[in-house]
């Protein structure tokens, strides 16, 4: 008789209704060339299980993996050739985050967040979202710093969407 | 007529006080009150409610959380339902609950119970502070009425119900059996509360120098005080003295003890109630605070006997003692020499090659115990070197010094720096190593010196 939660990730139902969810996304991202076969939809749903206890998370409800792909696949940057892979580190890049932001930015802001960056500043590179944009963003919400390399940031390009 | 008494499945004595939704569940399936697709189903139900608290706790802008929140938020749910449970007249109904009610429902009448639990908790506290006992010691005012207060501030009874939030330094004389949230609270203001009325007969300076009697400094130590009175009282009360004095002297303790030293446990037992009935008569104690002294008299009763048997009863039976009597000598740490002067006198003592050396340079130019202070903490000197300065200092020099630094009562370690540290260990080493009628004198002398900074 347990009520430990550690086993609610695993439990193969709840896994295979995220997979119907994240196949439901096919209906958009189709749109835009790219689709998740059954097999790579439970990979990534294998994912969010690994990342989700990587960083001591626990999720219920039908997860972010469906508002990634919602978000991301208008990306020039994404094809069917990188769509999964970009996937997989994408559900990485977000627990990692959500952690380093201690929680004080949305699931939708952060996610929003990381489509600008990835598709500015970042010109598709997830070494570059992870590494400075996002590190950057998470440091300046713990500590309320002004990143000392603002260069190329993606506040600067916010400023110069205002502008034009 | 033939009793008709129902009996219970669960067993209530297998039942866990703190754990009780859970231990409810596990005796209900133990008997077979639940089967395995019910206890599933209260699982599943639980998690599902967790998930809705969790969407809730996060405002509907994250869909997951860290795991520790969420087996917080979960214990709380358990600690909640479980609250909800203990109105049941039997475990048997409860469990009958557990499978006829929603969960939500049985979680939505714990937090009716738990609001229930703050109000009179907070009526409690408001009557002890608008009547608390008149005490130095820090850990009594610091326990009930800032921390307490501090735990209403913090308590989040929608998600973390089961926390406390505050350490309740000061512990009471019967220990608190509840461990968990508003349930520990409610019954630890109910101890301080008997507690605080019982102290509250007595004159808030008699009950002074009794706890002085304990220990001088008993100002900054985590004592119970309800205890000591209580104790005392008695004693007061089996040799017909004045209660409300609390004074009992050297010949009185003496004599309390060969008294209860030649009782059998039985007659002990006996005299000790009699002595809290008339306690409780003369003092016209209010009867639930005469219960919770009946309740203690357990503990009380041990104390005294294994004073007794120890061979010191006046560790029981404390002796008044009054500190404002004894002479008090002034020490000051003040009067530094000129900054300019004191960095010359360092670099020279820094500079030295020798213990010897070193230790002629301050006889030289030192002449304050602040200077003093001072020149040992920055000058970084070995612990040989250290020796060798407190070697020329008088009985009372090192006197002033240990008092400075609580060699004897030890109440400020952790705020010392490195430095503080090393001159307190060597200091403390020092006169450890000392003759005995030698530590004695300066341990006398530490207790009535007075540092002046």
């Amino acid at each position: 008789m347990s009520f430990e939660l550690t086993f609610f990730n695993d439990s193969s139902l709840i896994q295979r209704q995220a997979a119907n969810e994240i196949l439901k996304q096919n209906a958009v991202s189709s749109q835009f060339g790219l689709e998740l076969t059954e097999q790579q939809a439970l990979a990534l749903v294998e994912t969010r299980s690994l990342a989700l206890k990587e960083n001591g998370r626990i999720e219920f409800g039908g997860g972010v993996i469906d508002k990634l792909i919602y978000e991301f696949c208008d990306s020039p940057f994404i094809s069917s050739v990188n769509y999964e892979q970009t996937l997989h580190d994408l559900i990485d890049i977000f627990y990692y985050y959500k952690n380093e932001t201690i929680d004080l930015i949305s699931d939708d802001e952060l996610i929003k967040y990381m489509k600008k960056a990835y598709d500015g500043v970042c010109q598709g590179s997830l070494e570059l979202l992870s590494g400075r944009e996002l590190n950057r963003l998470a440091r300046n919400l713990r500590f309320g710093e002004l990143s000392d390399d603002s260069e190329n940031s993606i506040d600067e390009e916010d400023d110069a969407d205002d502008e034009y | 007529m033939t009793n008709i008494e129902r009996t219970d499945r669960i067993d209530k004595l297998k039942l866990n006080d703190e754990q009780y939704f859970q231990s409810v569940i596990e005796q209900a399936y133990i008997v077979g009150l639940f089967s395995d697709k019910e206890i599933e189903k209260i699982q599943f139900d639980c998690f599902a409610f967790l998930a809705k608290l969790t969407e809730r706790y996060n405002n509907g802008n994250s869909s997951s959380i860290r795991i520790e929140t969420a087996q917080n938020i979960l214990t709380s749910v358990m600690f909640t339902i479980g609250l909800c449970l203990k109105t049941y007249s039997s475990a048997d109904e409860a469990a009958q609950a557990l499978r006829d009610e929603k969960l939500e429902v049985l979680y939505q009448k714990g937090q009716k119970q738990i609001e229930r639990k703050i109000h009179i908790s907070k009526l409690i506290h408001s009557r002890i502070t608008s009547n608390l006992f008149e005490t130095p010691n820090v850990f009594y005012h610091a326990s009930i009425v800032d921390s307490i207060n501090g735990f209403f501030k913090l308590y989040r009874p929608d998600y973390f119900a089961h926390e406390i939030n505050i350490t309740a330094d000061y512990s009471t004389c019967k220990p608190v059996n509840c461990t968990m949230g508003i349930e520990f609270i409610r019954e630890y203001l109910e101890y301080l509360y008997y507690e605080n009325d019982f102290c509250n007969h007595f004159q808030a300076d008699n009950v002074h120098h009794l706890l002085c009697g304990y220990e001088d400094e008993y100002q900054n130590l985590l004592i119970n005080i309800f205890e000591p009175v209580y104790i005392s009282a008695l004693g007061c009360i089996l040799i017909h003295s004045d209660v409300y004095t609390l004074k009992l002297s050297c010949s009185d303790v003496k004599h309390l003890s060969r008294r209860l030293s030649g009782c059998s446990d039985i007659e002990f037992r006996h005299l000790l109630d009699s002595a809290l009935e008339e306690l409780i008569t003369t003092l016209a104690i209010s009867p639930k605070t005469a219960a919770y002294l009946n309740v203690c008299l357990e503990k009380v009763s041990i104390i005294i006997k294994n004073a007794i048997s120890r061979n010191v009863p006046e560790k029981a039976f404390l002796i008044l003692k009054y500190p404002e009597d004894t002479p008090e000598f002034k020490c000051s740490f003040s009067g530094k020499m000129d900054d300019e002067l004191y960095r010359k006198v360092l670099q020279e003592v820094v500079a030295c090659q020798t213990t010897e050396e070193k230790n002629q340079i301050i006889k030289k130019y030192i002449h304050s115990l602040a200077d003093l202070e001072d020149i040992m903490l920055d000058a970084e000197l070995s612990k040989t070197e250290m020796i060798s300065v407190f070697q020329e200092l008088t009985t009372g020099e090192l006197a002033a010094l240990a008092k400075k630094y609580d060699i004897y009562t030890k109440c400020s370690l952790s705020d010392m720096h490195s430095s503080e540290m090393r001159l307190y260990n060597c200091l403390n080493s020092y006169i450890a190593m000392l003759a005995p009628e030698q530590q004695s004198c300066v341990k006398e002398a530490a207790k009535i010196i007075r540092v002046i900074e």
